[in-house]
């Protein structure tokens, strides 16, 4: 897997250049600023990009932007961003094209080396790849007759789960249930809201999932 | 042969009025002639007003007289205030009302009250009573001078001038120039009136500065225990949440590198632990961040903040943006708290379905209209926030503008000057 790096800090851009050397993963080239990473994607595709949000020259949202237009430069360009705070406006952004492949992580989600490479991993395959303070800001949003309301609290966690990306195997290891337990759970959850089932899982689902969490937030 | 010519030019002037110069003239007149017929009205007003006031001080050394001054005062404002709002229509202007709160004995405005009613009174009926008789009069000459030999023994004119020959006739006529001319004056007599009444009844100068002062003073002190407040809760916060946590993150990796050889397991636990801990750390860190200064602000200016903010409400919100470049951090950071705080009270409170914000002003001045479709009799006394938003807004010299009649809607209007 080849991997651009979009990040200003030295530390950070240095540190993650190391992580991903030392899973096996390619860095194609780490670059601090939009410019560069931009010129860069013009000429090549990598397999995913990681991208901070705030970089030279104003320090505004400039990397958001940035992964924006490379998603049209390259159609479904996996992009995993980072940032040291999330904004459940910016999550509806990045998802706003419908095509999956995105993921959108506190910058200290790095430390959990395990997990955050299975995020990238995921983003890579077109996966998604949601924060849990974003999945968690988004469900606490309160709605006139909230149907999230109709949900059991073991219901709520593996909603939360299924939106930040995961399948259905890696929810059932986290809460320690069975592979049918959870299959069991989701299809209430389908129900519940009006949902269309999908039996088949995938990034679809998710999209779907996220699609209705950040429902009138965009 | 020149000269001539010159002479023909210069009747040509005379003869060929612009025909749009006279009708603003006339228009002028037609204006000034109702001011100052209205102006005779409340001339007798403040006769009447003086007269009472005058009633009242003669009774002051029977002990009736001297509670009831006060009041009297008061009431003979109110003439006062309708000449105040007259002027105020003619010159196309406001003037705004120089009382000060207490008694009104002691208010310097009472004196130029006083002084503005003796000048009407003297005044405002002669020349109202004119302003009606000179162009009627006029009017009347013209029509004397052409009518007597229609009339038996002829007219009797003005002046004693018995109009019953054409000599008689042609002098009545310059009765009536003399009549024409002087009504041509009334606009000037009608803007006297007004000016004399905007310089008597606006508060002087000085004392417009001196308010302003105390004012600002208030709002400064305000400020600054504000800011005050402020900077304690942020110190707080980062002593007993982050500082602690990364102190305490310290000392277990500290722990955790004297264990490293002899028990490689329980250091590893320490290490996890100390990142667990420096994850909370971090997450306080945002908490106090956004508290102080939303990282949208600085990443999407005021407008995309807000939007976040509406997107979020769970009482639907729309936002329109009439006017927006960059204003400075500190008002644009109230505005967003402003706007962050009437949303929450909205959901709370109001019982909406729908709120309206629109982002506007100037470049000098910025604008907030936020308004809701709720039950209303929304009120700052019963502690809704609404006084924190109006302390917000004070603290930038700014106002808080509310209108919540009971049933709604209710429309609150904050202007945050931005010091230009």
């Amino acid at each position: 897997m080849r991997v651009v790096i979009a990040e200003d800090d030295a530390l950070l851009r240095e540190g993650l250049s190391l992580l991903l050397k030392t899973a096996g993963i390619e860095v194609a080239a780490a670059v601090d600023n939009a410019e560069d990473f931009l010129a860069f994607i013009e000429g090549e595709r990598p397999d995913a990009v990681v991208m901070d949000v705030r970089m030279p020259p104003t320090h505004r949202d400039e990397g958001l932007r940035a992964a924006v237009r490379a998603r049209e430069i390259h159609p479904a360009l996996p992009v995993l961003v980072l940032s040291a705070h999330v904004e459940t406006s910016y999550a509806v952004e990045l998802l706003a094209d419908g095509v999956g492949g995105v993921g959108y992580l506190l910058k200290e989600r790095v430390g959990k080396v395990e997990r955050f490479l299975d995020a990238l991993r995921r983003v890579a395959g077109g996966g998604t790849a949601m924060d849990p303070e974003v999945i968690g800001r988004l469900m606490a949003r309160r709605r006139a007759a909230d149907p999230l309301e109709a949900l059991t609290a073991r219901e709520r966690e593996v909603l939360g789960l299924m939106a930040e990306g995961y399948n259905n195997s890696t929810i059932a290891e986290l809460l320690v249930v069975s592979d049918g337990a959870v299959l069991k759970h989701i299809r209430n959850i389908f129900a519940k809201l009006g949902l269309p089932s999908d039996e088949g899982g995938g990034h679809r689902r998710v999209l779907a999932v996220l699609a209705y969490l950040g429902r009138d937030a965009g | 042969m020149e000269g001539w010519i010159g002479g023909s030019a210069s009747t040509t002037r005379v003869v060929g009025w612009d025909t749009a110069g006279v009708t603003t003239r006339l228009r002028e007149c037609w204006s000034a002639v109702r001011f100052l017929v209205a102006g005779a009205g409340t001339s007798l007003l403040s006769l009447f007003a003086l007269a009472g006031l005058f009633a009242v001080l003669l009774l002051c050394p029977f002990g009736v007289g001297i509670p009831s001054l006060a009041p009297a005062i008061r009431l003979a404002r109110w003439p006062v205030g309708v000449d105040r709002g007259r002027a105020a229509r003619k010159l196309g202007e406001p003037i705004p009302e120089p009382y000060r709160d207490g008694s009104p004995l002691k208010d310097p405005a009472t004196r130029r009250d006083l002084a503005w009613l003796a000048i009407h009174a003297a005044t405002g009926m002669i020349v109202g009573v004119l302003a009606f008789g000179l162009p009627l009069g006029a009017l009347q000459q013209v029509i004397t001078a052409f009518v007597w030999p229609l009339v038996p023994g002829g007219i009797e004119g003005s002046l004693g001038i018995v109009v019953d020959s054409w000599p008689h006739a042609a002098l009545d006529l310059l009765v009536a120039a003399a009549m024409a001319a002087a009504s041509l004056q009334l606009p000037r007599v009608a803007r006297w009136q007004a000016r004399t009444a905007q310089r008597l009844l606006r508060p002087p100068p000085g004392v417009v500065r001196a308010d302003r002062v105390a004012e600002l003073t208030a709002t400064r002190a305000a400020a600054l225990e504000a800011h005050g407040a402020e900077l304690r809760r942020i110190e707080r916060d980062l002593h007993d949440g982050a500082q602690a946590r990364i102190a305490a993150v310290v000392l277990q990796l500290g722990i955790a590198g004297q264990l490293y050889d002899r028990d490689p397991a329980t250091a590893r636990d320490l290490l996890v632990k100390a990142q667990d801990t420096a994850t909370d750390a971090l997450a306080e860190l945002r908490t106090v961040v956004r508290s102080i200064y939303p990282p949208l602000l600085s990443e999407r200016g005021l407008a995309g903040a807000v939007r976040a903010l509406a997107e979020r409400s769970p009482v639907p919100a729309t936002v329109s943006v009439e006017y927006e470049t960059g204003r400075p951090a500190a008002v644009e950071a109230a505005a967003y708290f402003v706007v962050a705080e009437v949303l929450a009270n909205v959901t709370k409170h109001a019982d909406a379905s729908q709120v309206d914000i629109v982002l506007g002003g100037t470049a000098s001045v910025l604008c907030l209209d936020i308004r809701d479709d709720g039950r209303g009799g929304a009120d700052e006394s019963r502690g809704s926030g609404l006084a924190g938003i109006r302390r917000r807004a004070e603290a930038f010299d700014g106002t808080l503008t509310l209108t919540s009649p009971p049933g709604g809607p209710t429309v609150l209007r904050v202007e945050l000057p931005c010091g230009s």
